[in-house]
C-alpha cells in the first residue's frame, strides 16, 4: 500500500502537476511537495507527490553498488550497454511498475 | 548536474551484478543466528518475489513484521465502515485492497452485493470528486494506511473544507509506524535483532523517529525496494551488528531525506491528532493511530455517523496476528494453503496484495 514510483514532473499548475510515468502522462498533485518544479523527478504515491528523488544519491548509491560489483562483470556508469543486468543510464523515463 | 547520466530510477537499480556481489558478502559472513524483520507490504513482496530470503544463508532469518496497513487494521474498523456503507445514500470510497478482506459478516464486496455503492478509488483526490460529482450523496472515504499515505488522506480533507464539499467524509483507521515497532520490542518473547525500516513511510517521517530503537541496541536501515537495496541494506545491518554501533542508517538516501517531508507533515498534523489505535495481532498501542482534529469534524465519518460494530470478532482459526509479529510464519498455520487461499481468504494477511501470507503462497509455497 506504501507503493510509491518514480515520476518526472513536465509542467506544474499551482498544486496541481502533470507527471510522467513509464511513457504514460498523468495529474498528480504537488501540495505536499511545493519544491517540486518541471523536471525533477519525485516519488509518486496514490497521486500525490511525496517525495524529491535526489539524483546525486542515487548516483553513489549506484557507484557503491558499482564497487562491489564483480571485477570484470558489468559495464559501469560510463559504458552503458544493452544487456540485461547492466547499469545502462537509458534516457528513458522511468517504467511503472505494478 | 549537466555532466551526470540522466536516470531512470528503476532500471539502474535493476542490475544482477551487484545483486549478486552484495549476496556474496552476505554468504561470506561469520554464521550466527540473526533475526531481521521487515516492516512494509512491499519489502515483504519483493522479498518473497525475489527469493531473496532463500537466497540469504540459512542463519539469517527474515521476518515480516505489522507493515501491510490492511493487514493490520482491526476488523471492528472494518465492520465500521461496511455499515456506514449500508448507509443509504451513501458512497463508500476505498483503496483496492480493502474490497476483499473479510469483516466479520461480510467484506465490501459482500456489502456492494447488498446494494452498496462502493467505489474503488487510486487517490483520495478521487474520492473527493465522487463527493463533487454526487452532491446528493454522502462519500465516505475509508482512511487507511501508514505515514505515506495519511498526508494525502488529509489534504483531501483540508481541500473539502476549503471547496465546501460538505459531503466528503472519512473513517480514519490510519496507523503510525514507529509507536508499533517500539510495542513489538516491549513484547515478551520476541526476539527481533533489527528492523528493516520502510522507505516510503520514512520518506515522510526521516530517520529520527526510529532512534530510540537504535538506542535500545536496535540497528533499523530505511531501506529502498529494489533486490541490490534489500541487500545492500541486510549488509548494513549486520555491519552495525558486527561493531556493536547500533544507529538509523538510510540506505534509500535518493528517496530519503533525514528530516523526511515537511510539508507533508504539516499537512498530516494539522487535519490528524495522534491516538490509541487498535491494531490486528498487537492489540491497543498508544498514539498509534490518528484522529481527524475537532476543527475538521464535519468531516470525520466517525462523529457523523452512528453505527453498531459491538459485534465484530476475529477470525476463527486464524494466526494472522501472530503472523503480523514475526511470531509464526504462514505455513505454521493450520488454514494456509488449505482453507485459506487468495481465492478464498479467510484472514487479511492472505487477502492484501502485500500480505505475509500472500507473498508465501504466491512466491514461496510449494505443494
Amino acid at each position: 500500500m506504501c507503493l510509491a514510483v518514480p515520476a518526472k514532473i513536465i509542467e506544474t499548475d499551482g498544486q496541481q502537476a502533470i507527471v510522467e510515468i513509464g511513457g504514460l502522462r498523468k495529474q498528480a498533485s504537488i501540495v505536499l511537495l511545493p519544491e517540486a518544479v518541471t523536471g525533477d523527478y519525485v516519488l509518486l504515491h496514490a497521486g500525490f507527490a511525496i517525495s524529491m528523488i535526489d539524483k546525486k544519491e542515487a548516483l553513489e548509491t549506484l557507484l557503491l553498488f558499482e564497487e562491489l560489483a564483480p571485477p570484470g562483470g558489468r559495464p559501469g556508469l560510463s559504458g552503458p550497454g544493452p544487456e540485461d543486468g547492466d547499469l545502462g543510464l537509458k534516457e528513458t523515463p522511468a517504467a511503472d511498475d505494478e | 548536474m549537466n555532466n551526470l547520466p540522466v536516470l531512470s530510477y528503476l532500471d539502474e537499480f535493476r542490475a544482477s551484478g551487484p545483486a549478486g556481489r552484495l549476496l556474496d558478502r552476505l554468504h561470506r559472513r561469520p554464521e550466527r543466528p540473526v533475526r531481521i524483520m521487515e516492516v512494509c507490504g512491499t519489502h515483504t513482496m519483493a522479498i518473497s518475489r525475489h527469493g531473496i530470503r532463500q537466497a540469504s544463508p540459512a542463519w539469517l532469518r527474515l521476518i515480516s513484521g505489522p507493515g501491510c496497513p490492511v493487514c493490520v487494521t482491526s476488523n471492528y474498523d472494518i465492520d465500521s465502515f461496511i455499515e456506514m456503507s449500508l448507509l443509504p445514500g451513501v458512497i463508500a470510497a476505498s483503496f483496492g485492497d480493502m474490497l476483499k478482506v473479510p469483516g466479520t459478516r461480510m467484506g465490501l464486496g459482500g456489502a456492494r452485493a447488498r446494494g452498496a455503492r462502493v467505489e474503488i478509488v487510486y487517490s483520495t483526490l478521487d474520492a473527493l470528486r465522487l463527493a463533487r460529482e454526487n452532491p446528493d450523496c454522502k462519500v465516505i472515504f475509508f482512511g487507511v494506511g501508514f505515514e505515506t499515505t495519511a498526508p494525502t488522506v488529509a489534504a483531501a480533507i483540508a481541500a473539502a473544507r476549503q471547496s465546501g464539499a460538505s459531503n466528503f467524509f472519512v473513517y480514519s483507521a490510519h496507523k503510525l509506524v514507529p509507536p508499533a515497532l517500539s510495542a513489538l520490542c516491549r513484547m515478551p518473547g520476541l526476539a527481533v535483532d533489527a528492523f528493516l525500516c520502510p522507505g516510503h513511510v520514512s520518506a515522510i517521517i526521516g530517520a529520527d523517529p526510529y532512534r530510540p530503537l537504535a538506542e535500545r541496541g536496535i540497528p533499523c536501515v530505511i531501506s529502498g525496494f529494489e533486490t541490490v537495496d534489500i541487500l545492500q541494506s541486510l549488509n548494513m545491518i549486520l555491519d552495525q551488528l558486527d561493531s556493536g554501533d547500533c544507529r538509523v542508517e538510510v540506505e534509500y538516501a535518493r528517496g530519503v531525506r533525514p528530516g523526511g517531508n515537511p510539508a507533508a507533515l504539516e499537512m498530516m498534523n494539522s487535519v490528524f491528532a495522534p491516538c490509541d489505535a487498535g491494531w490486528r495481532g498487537l492489540g491497543t498501542i498508544p498514539a498509534s493511530g490518528l484522529t481527524i482534529r475537532e476543527e475538521f469534524a464535519a468531516h470525520d465519518a466517525a462523529r457523523v455517523f452512528a453505527v453498531d460494530a459491538s459485534y465484530s470478532r476475529e477470525p476463527a482459526g486464524c494466526i494472522c496476528g501472530a503472523i503480523l509479529t514475526g511470531q509464526k510464519i504462514p505455513p505454521d498455520c493450520r488454514r494456509f494453503a488449505r482453507t485459506c487461499t487468495p481465492d478464498h481468504p479467510v484472514g487479511p494477511c492472505m487477502v492484501s496484495s502485500e500480505g505475509t501470507c500472500a507473498a508465501y503462497y504466491q512466491y514461496e509455497f510449494q505443494d
